[in-house]
C-alpha cells in the first residue's frame, strides 16, 4: 500500500519535473553526447549517453530528459534505453549495442507552441507558452505583432557496431530531418561530408546549419562552420580537425494546417565524431 | 605526316589495351615481401603493449590483405582507428583469422606471400603498405608507403616515429 503510494508520488514528481524542465530547457539547444560512436567488441557493448540543453558545445547545463530517448536499430525497429537517470544538469541513458549495423539514437520531444508578441510603449518582444487557440486568454489586450510558432527539435546521433548499414537513415517524413549521405561512421578530418535535409518529406533548400567542434571553452574563437542547404537539400562541409562536433540545423517552414500555429521552427541537432585520417 | 597521325591514332587504341593486359598480369609466382618492424622500448610510467595492424591496399584503396593484427581484446579493435574503419569492421571472420596477442618491444620479421584475402596472387600494379600502431596511455602513429609490385625487386625504409622504429620492406620478385 505504502509502496503503491510512493510509486504514485514518484510518478507525479517525475511528470511535474518533466514539465518544469522542458520549460527551462526550451531556449537552450538540446543535444546528446554518446560515450562512443563505434563498437568492435564481439557480443556487443554498453554505451552511455549524456543529454542536456546548453549554449556551450558539450557543456552540461540543463537536465533535458532522456524519457523520450529511443534507438532505431539496424533493421529499422525501435528500442528504448535500458537505463535512464536524471541529474541536476544532465540526464543519462545507457544502452547495450549488440546488433551489427548502424543505430540511430534520438531524443525527440513533443512539438511545443509559443507565441511571440510586442507590448508596451517600447515594443518589448515577449513570448508566452501558448498555441493559437490558447493565446487569446493569455495575451494582454494591447499585444501587437502576434505570431505563434510551433517548435520541434530532433537531438540525434549514430552508433555503428561492426559493419555499417543505412536502414536507420529512413525518414519519418515529419518536420525537419537529416539524411546522411556520407555515412556518419566515415567522417574523417580533411574529407568532405555530404548530408541532405528534408522538410515534411521533401528535400529542402535554405536549411541553415552551424557546426562546432568540442572544446569551445579552451579556444578564443568558435571556429564555427556555417552551411546552407542547396535546392536539392544537400549540404557539404569539411571538418579539418578530428573530434566531436555538433551540427545545429534549423529551418522556418510553412504550415499546412494553421489552426494551432502560424509557422514552424524545426531543428535537428546532430552529434558526430570526425575521425583521425 | 599522314602516316604519323595514323600511327598515333592506332596507338591511342592500342595503349589502353596494352595497359589492361599488363594490369591483369599477376605478380611473379615466387614474389614476396619481407617486413622488418621494430617496436621501440619506451620509458614511461604506465606502459602498455601497443595494438598493431599491418595491411596492404590496392590503388582503389580497397584492402587486399591484413598481414598482422596484434590486439588484446576485440573491444580495442576500434582503437586501431583507420584499420578498423577501412578493414576490420567489414569482416569478423577475417579479424578472427588474423588476430593475435600484443607483443613487447623488439624487432619482428614477417613476410607477405603476395596473396590477397581469398588466397589469389595479386595483380601487378600500385599498392600501399600501411602500419597503424596505437598504445594505451600513449600515442598513435599511422604510416604508409606506396609500392609498385611488378617484376622488379625493391626495398623501402620508413623512418622511425614515436611508436615505431625503422621499418624495412624488401620485395623479392624472384
Amino acid at each position: 500500500m505504502l509502496n503503491k503510494k510512493l510509486k504514485a508520488l514518484g510518478l507525479a514528481c517525475s511528470v511535474l519535473s518533466g514539465v518544469a524542465l522542458s520549460c527551462v530547457a526550451n531556449a537552450h539547444p538540446r543535444w546528446v553526447l554518446p560515450s562512443h560512436f563505434t563498437v568492435s567488441k564481439e557480443g556487443g557493448d554498453w554505451l552511455t549517453f549524456d543529454v542536456t540543453a546548453s549554449h556551450g558545445t558539450f557543456v552540461f547545463d540543463k537536465p533535458a530528459g532522456s524519457q523520450n530517448a529511443s534507438i532505431t536499430m539496424p533493421d529499422g525497429r525501435s528500442e528504448r534505453p535500458n537505463f535512464t537517470l536524471t541529474g541536476k544538469r544532465r540526464s543519462v541513458f545507457d544502452f547495450f549495442f549488440s546488433e551489427e549495423g548502424t543505430h540511430k539514437v534520438k531524443i525527440n520531444n513533443q512539438p511545443s507552441y509559443y507565441t511571440q508578441y510586442k507590448a508596451g510603449k517600447r515594443d518589448t518582444e515577449k513570448w508566452v507558452r501558448a498555441n493559437k487557440v490558447e493565446r487569446a486568454s493569455v495575451l494582454p489586450k494591447q499585444a501587437r505583432d502576434v505570431v505563434t510558432v510551433v517548435g520541434y527539435t530532433r537531438a540525434e546521433s549514430y552508433v555503428t557496431v561492426g559493419k555499417p548499414n543505412e536502414k536507420a537513415f529512413e525518414l519519418e517524413n515529419k518536420y525537419l530531418e537529416l539524411k546522411p549521405i556520407t555515412h556518419p561512421s566515415d567522417i574523417v578530418a580533411g574529407e568532405p561530408v555530404r548530408l541532405q535535409f528534408y522538410f515534411n518529406g521533401k528535400a529542402q533548400q535554405g536549411v541553415t546549419a552551424e557546426i562546432t567542434r568540442e572544446g569551445t571553452l579552451y579556444r578564443n574563437h568558435q571556429e564555427q562552420i556555417d552551411v546552407v542547404s542547396d535546392e536539392k537539400g544537400f549540404m557539404e562541409f569539411t571538418p579539418e580537425i578530428a573530434g566531436r562536433y555538433i551540427m545545429k540545423a534549423s529551418y522556418k517552414g510553412e504550415l499546412e494546417d494553421k489552426t494551432l500555429a502560424d509557422e514552424m521552427k524545426a531543428n535537428v541537432h546532430f552529434t558526430f565524431e570526425t575521425l583521425l585520417p | 605526316m599522314k602516316k604519323l597521325s595514323l600511327v598515333l591514332f592506332c596507338l591511342c587504341f592500342a595503349l589502353p589495351t596494352t595497359a589492361k593486359i599488363l594490369s591483369a598480369k599477376s605478380i611473379p609466382a615466387n614474389a614476396k615481401m619481407d617486413v622488418e618492424l621494430i617496436i621501440p622500448t619506451i620509458e614511461t610510467s604506465i606502459y602498455a603493449r601497443p595494438y598493431v595492424a599491418v595491411w596492404i591496399e590496392d590503388a582503389q584503396r580497397k584492402p587486399v590483405r591484413t598481414l598482422q593484427l596484434w590486439v588484446g581484446k576485440d573491444e580495442w579493435l576500434k582503437d586501431i582507428r583507420s584499420w578498423w574503419r577501412k578493414v576490420g569492421r567489414y569482416d569478423r571472420v577475417l579479424v578472427d583469422a588474423v588476430t593475435s596477442a600484443t607483443r613487447p618491444a623488439g624487432k619482428y620479421r614477417f613476410s607477405w606471400d603476395g596473396l590477397d584475402h581469398d588466397g589469389h596472387r595479386v595483380e601487378q600494379g600500385d599498392y600501399t603498405f600501411y602500419v597503424e600502431v596505437v598504445r594505451e596511455h600513449g600515442g598513435r602513429n599511422y604510416l604508409r608507403q606506396k609500392l609498385t609490385l611488378a617484376e622488379e625487386s625493391f626495398t623501402h625504409e620508413l623512418a622511425a616515429t614515436e611508436e615505431t622504429g625503422v621499418i624495412r620492406l624488401q620485395y623479392h620478385s624472384k
